[in-house]
């Protein structure tokens, strides 16, 4: 994604597509809980007692609920108003045969039970205070249901009072009090569940993302850089993860970028090694040509010193341009663990018959157990090349090459001595210094360490590890 | 003994018809090319190919590529001035050797020689060495002295083809061991020098002052002419 694209997509946030209103959605629900979820689970309720209403009458519930029977009894006692006692009883009987399941009485004036229907035993014949008192205290919202009323509506006509007792259970809407608080109970329970989960699978969710987020940052691909994440959502995590996408982008864009100014460099630097060796291959096969010719001692001794000059030149030209992509920082060194003995004893075996040529003495005695260093295999050569090469220019006098192991705490040393004049004699050389530029360079490349023990009597190079610890 | 034609891709004259001609007079017989675009209807007939890189249109390792993949039994030599690292490991991902410029023509000669030694050992005449005659297409080692003919086992004949193959070059034990075992050297391993005793044993004059087989102290062993 381009950075337009991602400004784009940072505009487009909107307050829907957020973490927050949806963190904020939730928070309003659990604010809100109590007060949506009591009406709420009160109108469930309605809906299920209307459902079960219509079945109610025929299960046996033949009588309307607690107020119809409240309201019709009062009416009934004021219809009484100013009755005689016959009358009176006619009409209770009346009453009671149209609710059978009831029982009906009445006190007159004179505190006289009257009429009892059925005929109730526990009812006192004449009622003083006490009984009074004791009937409503027993009967206040308690099971059977009962309505007492003054006849004729009012307490103070005296005209006794009337009582109607149905037992509960068969009264419509009289389901007791304790079924309705488990409703209740378990409506709330299951909304509460609800608003853990809902708020669980929110947390868990933006955790599982920005665990999808961290592994997707820390398992790089071949080259070294992760994969890009792919968008689903325009939240804050999404915007976390569309920037990651873009700085994966800009880092494979700034990869790219240093690969074609590496290819560039060693593309620059093959041309110029190729047009500055053709010439002196052309000039050497002169020099070949001309060595068969018939010559004075002079004139060999000079094409001889012509062809080493040669040999001098190739080799400054390839250490110069190795110098120049080395330290250019456009090139990466490929370390493996390799058994670097292996390679000191062939690189010795390809420069053994230069030293045979020059008459060295040639002393190598390397130990039998592989040396494990972390190295790239082909500077590696180039190292011991340089050194080896350096030997054969610079230490020619003294005849002598020496490349053995030397044990030393936590590891061993790779020692290359030479019986020659020694470094500050070499100097008079030329090109030996970018040589050894390239060996300090590789060597340090390699988190390797060197010393160099040069005398007139001669030079040693130590090459060591380094966690190694000096003598 | 046939005539070892060598084909040779090089843009530069001078050192095209200077190599041209050294290899001539060293008894081959060299099919020049100033480029690499007719480079593998030309191979047909020769038995080595020497490419310089940098040639005008394709340039050596795509033709190195080619020849391979045409002529996989043809050694290939890479004959460069472009002597980076990566460019001599691009080369020898297919081609045999890689010299670079400027070089000596005995050095090209010796290369080509080997190169040729460890591709057609079948084409060439016995190789004499001190005492012995060694016919590497037979299988078959004689005693010039006393006409006897030497019994090697199997192991003992593949490494000794294997230093006859590298005539003069010191090969570590490293190298001997994987080529002639085709596993992967274990240091402290003594199966290569007790096998080297016994091959001595067959084939010394002195077995204790070896002469055909040479060791080289702390590097390796080396079979010379």
């Amino acid at each position: 994604m381009k950075i337009n694209e991602l400004v784009k997509f940072r505009k487009s946030r909107k307050f829907r597509n957020s973490l927050t209103s949806r963190y904020l959605m939730i928070i309003m629900i659990a604010l809100l809980f109590l007060q949506i979820s009591l009406p709420f689970t009160a109108l469930i309720y309605f809906f299920y007692e209307n459902l079960t209403k219509s079945s109610e009458s025929v299960q046996g519930k033949p009588y309307p609920d607690a107020l119809a029977l409240e309201k019709m009894w009062h009416q009934e006692a004021k219809n009484l108003d100013g009755r005689l006692g016959e009358q009176i009883n006619e009409s209770l009987l009346r009453l009671w045969q149209t609710y059978p399941h009831s029982k009906v009485f009445w006190v007159d004036r004179n505190n006289k039970t009257q009429l009892r229907m059925p005929d109730q035993g526990d009812i006192p014949e004449v009622w003083n205070t006490a009984d009074i008192i004791s009937f409503m205290k027993k009967y206040t919202d308690a099971d059977p249901f009962t309505v007492v009323a003054f006849i004729g509506d009012q307490e103070n006509k005296g005209q006794g009072f009337m009582v109607f007792q149905l037992p509960r259970e068969l009264m419509k809407g009289s389901s007791v009090a304790g079924n309705n608080t488990a409703f209740y109970g378990i409506a709330m329970s299951v909304m509460f569940v609800l608003f853990i989960a809902i708020s669980w699978l929110f947390f868990s969710r933006i955790r599982r993302r920005l665990l999808r987020l961290e592994s997707a940052m820390t398992a790089p691909r071949d080259n070294g850089i992760p994969a890009p994440i792919e968008l689903k959502k325009r939240d804050e995590i999404g915007q976390l993860e569309a920037a990651f996408n873009h700085m994966i982008e800009q880092l494979e864009e700034s990869r790219q970028r240093e690969q074609e100014e590496e290819q560039l460099r060693k593309q620059l630097i093959a041309s110029l090694s190729h047009d500055l060796r053709t010439p002196l291959t052309v000039i050497r096969s002169h020099l070949y040509s001309l060595q068969k010719e018939q010559l004075t001692e002079q004139g060999t001794s000079s094409l001889a010193l012509m062809e080493m000059k040669i040999s001098d030149l190739a080799t400054l030209i390839d250490n110069l341009l190795s110098y120049n992509l080395l330290t250019s920082g456009r090139y990466t060194l490929s370390l493996e663990t390799r058994d670097v003995l292996r390679i000191v004893r062939e690189g010795a075996a390809a420069w053994y018959p230069v030293w045979e040529k020059e008459h060295f003495e040639v002393d190598i005695n390397l130990e039998d157990d592989p040396l494990m260093w972390s190295v790239d295999e082909q500077w590696f050569r180039r190292i011991l090349d340089n050194l080896f090469q350096n030997i054969v220019r610079h230490a020619k006098t003294g005849r002598y090459i020496g490349i053995w192991t030397e044990k030393r705490e936590g590891g061993a040393a790779i020692l290359i001595a030479d019986h020659g004049q020694g470094m500050d004699a070499a100097s008079q050389s030329k090109g030996a210094g970018i040589g050894l530029a390239i060996v300090d360079f590789l060597v340090k490349e390699m988190r390797l360490c060197w010393e160099v023990d040069s005398s007139e009597k001669g030079t040693t190079v130590i090459l060591y590890h380094e966690n190694l610890n000096k003598i | 003994m046939n005539i070892t034609t060598i084909l040779y891709i090089e843009d530069d004259h001078e050192i095209g018809s200077w190599v041209t001609k050294d290899l001539a007079e060293r008894g081959y017989e060299v099919v020049w090319l100033t480029s690499g675009e007719e480079a593998v209807d030309k191979a047909a007939g020769s038995q080595l190919a020497i490419l310089d890189v940098m040639l005008p249109g394709l340039d050596g390792f795509t033709i190195g590529q080619r020849l391979k993949k045409a002529y996989p039994s043809m050694p290939i030599l890479m004959l460069s001035a472009r002597t980076s690292i990566d460019d001599k490991l691009q080369g020898l991902q297919f081609a045999d050797d890689y010299l670079t410029k400027p070089f000596h023509p005995d050095e090209l000669a010796a290369r080509v020689e080997v190169l040729l030694r460890r591709f057609f050992a079948h084409v060439s005449e016995p190789t004499e060495l001190k005492h012995l005659l060694v016919y590497e297409n037979e299988n078959r080692i004689v005693n010039r002295l006393s006409g006897e003919e030497i019994i090697l086992t199997g192991k003992q004949f593949q490494i000794f083809s294997y230093l006859i193959r590298n005539l003069g070059q010191i090969l570590t034990k490293e190298q001997i061991y994987e080529s002639v075992w085709g596993e992967t050297y274990l240091e402290g391993d003594k199966t290569l020098m007790v096998h080297i005793r016994y091959l001595r044993e067959k084939l010394e004059q002195d077995p204790a002052s070896p002469e055909i087989i040479e060791t080289v102290r702390g590097v390796g062993y080396r079979v010379r002419k």
